[in-house]
């Protein structure tokens, strides 16, 4: 008896490895006893062999209850770990469930062998043993309605497992929408990468990819992108219009996933290269050829310095043809300072001077990936004209070494003339004079090599005086009305006050119904740098701390939505009916309004898709910026956004509603 | 010898083995604590890890769908807590991960516990130390010692931290401790314990010059925490209080919803890292450059979207330039309300004084500036007080002391009780008697000398002249000069080389500007790599916090009487 109580103690922290341990074994048994007979003899003594019963003798009192066995009391055996308990105490386990629960602990076993055991420590283990049910259960598979008589504690054991069980089949929507979501994540991660290469060689005008399969490739990203917002949307919307709401922590959960996933759009969708339109991309392609033939020009130009000078009178205004229509497709205007102020003698030196100035009217409306493109071509360029420079250098040099070595050659020979008439000398006169006309024989020679090394000087002038022409050449090129406002725009920027800059602006806004050409020549003003904006800045940081918080209404500057004097000027044609663009859609006539959209919009056919796709990602990515600003609490953001996305769904909505 | 980097890569590594999938970290407070100093959480959230939870926490929801890892304290109650949650559990799977050494017995006891096989993984991870700066960890605890002895359990923290540092910057040191500190002996004998007791843990690859361990005591040096300071980090630690990398701003005047807490992490903040080393004047600078850089970025919000290229660009800067905007807004904030603190309390002034009780030996011009700011009205009660201190602590047995008249001054003023029972607080804590070295006067004919030519060049920066004791200490120890008599060996290994891997930990905690002290030695000896820690760091609050817990006033008013005595006899 005490033996069996000691063991009943045994049994909590033990029962899990009683799981475990006795998998293995009953493999053997169980093939065995299912061949057996089942009269119920036969059966007891199949029970006893399972596993080993406790002697009767032993057990005085039931363990569980302490009630005395007599013969009213009867001592029932638990088939699983064969103690003794009374009537009261035992339990019954069905075969349902004998079955479900061996069923899956057989694949288990399969794996699991543990062949090393020894019978005599099964005894105190062979608790709650899914290896006791499974043989149990083969052996009464044929005895319907036959349950299989336990302890209360093995009983435990089972139904734990049983949940157990349960729980990892029953896989959540949670899990499987994760899932999906993960999936779509890795493939972002895979094909993204293969697109920005793609992006950035087409970008510079090479043809390794082809554009068709680069705008195929970003749809099927941006495709990723979308099923990603979706799929977290989904997420963070599980559960939340059930009965009892889902649990605070799920809730949290379902938060963070979707909150990870907008960062992974905005990381890795921002860093998306665009692509360039087709048109774009056939002038990036001729831009290229022309760089690379002007490389090889430039190779050439190693030749002598004459052929040079002719070839530089070609290429002049050569090149100016090359930026002109480049120009007038990028809507750039060269800024009229390089035009009316400094020639540059270069034609090299003034496309220089002309990339640069759009790049920052560029920077200044923020398009960067124009800037990044303008940037690479001022890089080729910068690199060419060092390539010039030096290969001119080079040549002179080597010319006034050639120079030089023919001067010293003459030297040579008058000097051994000059020896020669010295020695005759010597002959008559003293030996001692010798030393010192010999100085002066240097000092004589002196003044004759310096006027030969004067020689190769005219040289650069020269080239100057022809840079200069062929720059000048450039200058009779009339210039376009555009760039005559933007001119004037800008004398007038330049040399008026901001605030004066303010009615002059206004002013120009009310000329706007009268032609639309100066609303196209201000435009670019609004780009310019923040003067106003600026000042203001310095008071505020002046008077303490701008920043204490940027997103709250009151005290930030840049929210502040009074002093855009450009706005202003932008919203009242906008917004007059009698303007000629349709209120409400800034779409239909960009060109009216933005000087940079002409070419890409005067074949919308073309941009069509893109552009569609574009705008869903627009707005995709503002409900993701919109949902972060509401997570922080920064309403007014939100607000902002709000606006934005409409004006957004607005314009998609009349793109698809008229198909043509 | 970079801690912040041992510590990410602990929990890098802990995330990457339990693979995808949802995933909960379960942690303790300090654990916490650990983990956020080197993780954000966008950078964490990225790992799939989503949720974080206290492993304390009741209403925890069973969430069996995720795997949960567990990055706890090897502790009694932690160990409690895991056999309850894997009793029971509520996620799928458990990775277990302790930042120290586990017994046997605890595992043993979890191994019964997981009834339902969950445990995936049980682990070491000696990441069991806040990293503050790449050379610089805290243990967080105020209030080491009681009187000039441990306060047990914080000697078994502090041993626990410090060796689990050593091996997770793989060191096994020789180590050398001041001897004038009863504390600084017990702490290098228990490490030593500790060392020789797990030997296996501590077999790395020899280097041919042995790591060295140099344990200090606060109270040789209580005059680098009283002062003010003007390094970017120190100086908003000294006036706002870093704690775990965050600052609350929620006593400004005026401040936002959103920036009543602020995070300063040099690993997140690009500004931060380049700036918290930098001088008061030059942040203002850097600050301006940052602003028009953002000024360029920054897109017009009203704009309205007119084409496509509008949006594009809108949308493309949008995320820049709220990441740029949260930079600025914070670090103008934050040096913003340092600037106004420093006019508001005439710091500038109080600073000047500070530097003159910290450096120089002119004890009647001293005690007149000090009786000259004791009477601004400006000069906070405890401002009064640290100069009051500073003054007791220097010319603590000059012939013509006059503490008491100052305490008088510091009672007319209408400083508190606290303050005034603080100074000879201070006194008792890190006076003459205590130290071991002399912090004031120098000692050979070098540093003599040295002084003089400081004397008559001038000093470059007032404010910045204070070099604390740690930087002569250090010195001296690269040289290889550092005296044996003062700073023994802990058992029978001596290092003959000039050492080249240091770890120095200041018992009753470090500053930042040691912190910038050490960094300065890590640019300037090349072949020297130093980490600083310090049982917590210190500023002034803090330090005069550590020195009220240390319950040494108690017996301070016996000794300030005795001081006055002294100095009377005299």
């Amino acid at each position: 008896m005490s033996k069996q109580s000691q063991g009943l103690q045994d049994m909590n922290p033990s029962a899990m490895e009683g799981l475990t341990l006795t998998c293995g074994s009953p493999r053997s048994l169980l093939t065995a006893f299912d061949r057996t007979n089942t009269e119920s003899a036969k059966i007891r003594a199949i029970e006893k062999s399972v596993v080993p019963w406790v002697n009767d003798q032993d057990v005085p009192f039931c363990p569980d209850c302490g009630s005395k066995f007599s013969i009213r009391n009867r001592r029932h055996h638990c088939r699983l770990c064969g103690s003794i308990m009374c009537k009261k105490c035992m339990e019954l386990i069905s075969l349902l469930l004998a079955n479900k629960l061996t069923s899956a602990s057989r694949d288990a076993l399969s794996t699991h062998t543990s062949p090393n055991q020894s019978p005599g420590s099964v005894h105190g283990s062979r608790r709650g043993s899914i290896g006791s049910v499974s043989s149990m259960s083969s052996v009464l598979d044929e005895k319907e309605n036959e349950r299989i008589r336990c302890c209360r504690h093995c009983k435990d054991t089972l139904l734990r497992r049983e949940q157990q069980m349960d729980e990892r089949e029953h896989t959540p929507a949670i899990t499987r929408l994760y899932e999906k979501l993960r999936l779509c994540m890795a493939k972002v991660d895979q094909k993204a990468p293969e697109y920005t290469r793609m992006a950035a060689s087409l970008n510079a005008g090479e043809t390794t990819y082809s554009l068709e399969q680069a705008s195929d490739l970003r749809l099927e990203v941006q495709k990723m992108y979308e099923l990603i917002d979706a799929l977290s949307k989904k997420i963070l919307t599980l559960g939340l219009n059930q009965d009892p709401p889902p649990h605070p922590t799920t809730l949290r959960l379902q938060r963070m996933i979707r909150y990870s996933a907008t960062l992974f759009v905005q990381e890795k969708l921002l860093g998306l290269m665009s692509l360039p339109t087709k048109e774009q991309f056939e002038e990036l392609k001729k831009k290229r050829k022309q760089d690379m033939e002007r490389k090889r020009m430039l190779e050439r130009q190693a030749a002598p310095e004459s052929q040079c000078r002719l070839e530089d009178k070609q290429r002049g205004p050569a090149a100016n043809g090359e930026v002109a229509p480049t120009r007038k497709a990028e809507g750039w205007l060269p800024l009229p300072e390089t035009q009316g102020q400094r020639e540059d003698p270069d034609p090299l030196l003034q496309q220089i001077h002309n990339i640069e100035s759009f790049i920052k009217q560029a920077q200044a409306a923020s398009r960067t990936d124009e800037v990044r493109t303008l940037g690479e071509n001022l890089r080729q360029l910068q690199d060419e004209y060092d390539r010039q420079q030096t290969a001119k250098a080079i040549e002179l040099s080597r010319r006034q070494a050639e120079e030089e070595a023919l001067q010293c050659e003459q030297l040579q020979r008058l000097r051994e003339r000059e020896w020669e008439r010295e020695r005759e000398r010597e002959r008559k006169q003293a030996a001692s004079l010798h030393s010192r006309t010999q100085a002066l024989d240097s000092r004589e020679a002196a003044p004759f090599l310096l006027e030969p090394s004067r020689g190769p000087r005219p040289h650069p002038a020269f080239a100057l005086e022809l840079g200069s022409s062929s720059g000048s050449g450039m200058a009779p090129e009339t210039p376009s009305p555009c760039a005559v406002w933007a001119l004037s725009q800008e004398s007038l920027h330049q040399s008026t006050e901001p605030q004066q800059n303010d009615c002059a602006l206004n002013s120009f806004s009310r000329d706007f119904f009268s032609s639309p050409a100066v609303v196209q020549a201000k435009l670019p003003r609004e780009y310019n740098p923040f003067e106003e904006e600026e000042e203001e800045e310095e008071e505020a940081v002046a008077a303490g701390n701008p920043f204490t918080s940027p997103d709250s209404p009151a005290p930030n500057p840049f929210d502040s939505p009074a002093p855009n004097p450009f706005e202003d000027g932008n919203d009242v044609p906008n917004r007059s009916p009698a303007s000629p663009p349709v209120p409400g859609n800034p779409f239909e006539e960009p060109t009216g309004t933005n000087p940079f959209e002409v070419d890409s919009d005067s074949c919308p056919e073309a941009e069509e898709p893109i552009e569609e796709d574009l705008l869903l990602q627009q707005i995709n990515n503002i409900k993701a910026y919109i949902f972060d600003a509401k997570q922080y609490g920064r309403l007014d953001e939100v607000e902002v956004l709000t606006e934005n996305l409409r004006e957004l769904r607005c314009t998609l909505a009349k793109q698809k509603g008229p198909p043509e | 010898m970079n801690v912040v980097f041992a510590v990410k890569q602990y929990i890098s590594k802990m995330i990457e083995d339990s693979g995808p999938g949802m995933k909960v970290l379960l942690m303790d407070k300090e654990t916490t604590g650990i983990v956020s100093m080197v993780y954000t959480q966008s950078e964490i959230l990225q790992k799939e890890v989503y949720l974080f939870e206290r492993i304390d926490s009741q209403n925890r929801e069973i969430m069996k769908h995720l795997k949960a890892i567990c990055f706890l304290r090897p502790t009694k109650e932690n160990v409690d807590y895991l056999i309850q949650e894997l009793r029971r559990p509520k996620y799928s799977i458990y990775f277990i991960y302790f930042s120290n050494v586990i017994s046997k017995s605890d595992v043993k006891s979890l191994a019964e516990a997981d009834e339902q096989e969950v445990v995936a993984e049980v682990q070491e991870f000696y990441g069991d130390y806040i990293a503050v700066n790449p050379h610089l960890f805290s243990l967080n605890i105020l209030g080491c010692c009681q009187g000039r002895n441990w306060d047990p359990a914080q000697l078994s923290r502090t041993t626990q931290g410090l060796t689990a540092l050593l091996l997770s910057l793989k060191k096994c040191p020789v180590i050398r401790y001041q001897l004038s500190s009863e504390a600084a002996k017990t702490l290098a004998e228990c490490v030593k314990q500790v060392i020789s007791k797990e030997y296996e843990l501590f077999e790395f690859r020899r280097t041919e010059v042995p790591p060295l361990l140099l344990i200090l005591d606060r109270c040789d040096d209580a005059i680098t925490p009283l002062l003010n300071q003007w390094t970017y980090q120190a100086m908003v630690h000294e006036l706002l209080g870093i704690k775990n990398n965050r600052i609350d701003l929620s006593r400004v005047p005026g401040i936002s919803k959103d920036l009543r807490e602020v995070v300063l992490s040099a690993e997140n903040d690009e500004f931060y890292a380049n700036n918290m080393h930098l001088n008061f004047a030059e942040i203002g600078s850097n600050i301006k450059n940052l602003m028009e850089d953002f000024q360029k970025k920054k897109p017009k919000e009203q704009q309205k979207l007119e084409s496509i290229a509008d949006m594009k660009a809108f949308v493309e800067n949008y995320p820049q330039f709220k990441k740029m905007s949260g930079t600025v807004s914070k670090h103008v904030t934050v040096v913003g309300e340092l600037s106004r603190l420093v006019s508001e309390r005439n710091l500038l002034e109080v600073s000047e004084v500070e530097q003159e009780l910290a450096c120089q030996n002119d004890h009647s011009s001293a005690l007149q500036n000090v009786k000259r700011l004791l009477q601004n009205p400006k000069v906070t009660e405890f401002d009064a007080a640290r100069l009051v201190m500073l003054y007791a602590l220097h010319y603590e047995r000059h012939s013509s002391n006059s503490l008491p008249g100052l305490l008088v001054d510091l009672r007319n003023k209408g400083v508190s009780e606290k303050y005034r029972k603080l100074v000879s607080a201070v006194v008792e804590y890190g006076g003459k008697r205590v130290r071991g070295s002399d912090l004031f006067s120098p000692k050979d004919a070098v540093a003599i000398t040295k002084q003089f030519l400081k004397g008559l060049k001038g000093v470059e920066n007032v404010y910045t002249q204070h070099q604390p004791f740690l930087h002569e200490t250090l010195d001296h120890l690269i040289k290889g000069k550092l005296k044996e008599s003062l700073y023994p060996y802990v058992g029978l290994s001596t290092l003959r080389d000039r050492p080249q891997d240091i770890i120095v930990f200041v018992i009753g905690g470090a500053t930042y500007e040691e912190a910038l002290t050490v960094y300065n030695l890590n640019c300037s000896t090349p072949g020297v790599r130093i980490v600083l820690g310090g049982t917590t760091v210190h500023n002034t609050k803090s330090f005069l916090e550590e020195v009220l817990a240390s319950g040494l006033h108690s017996r301070s008013k016996e000794s300030s009487q005795a001081i006055s005595r002294s100095a009377s006899r005299r």
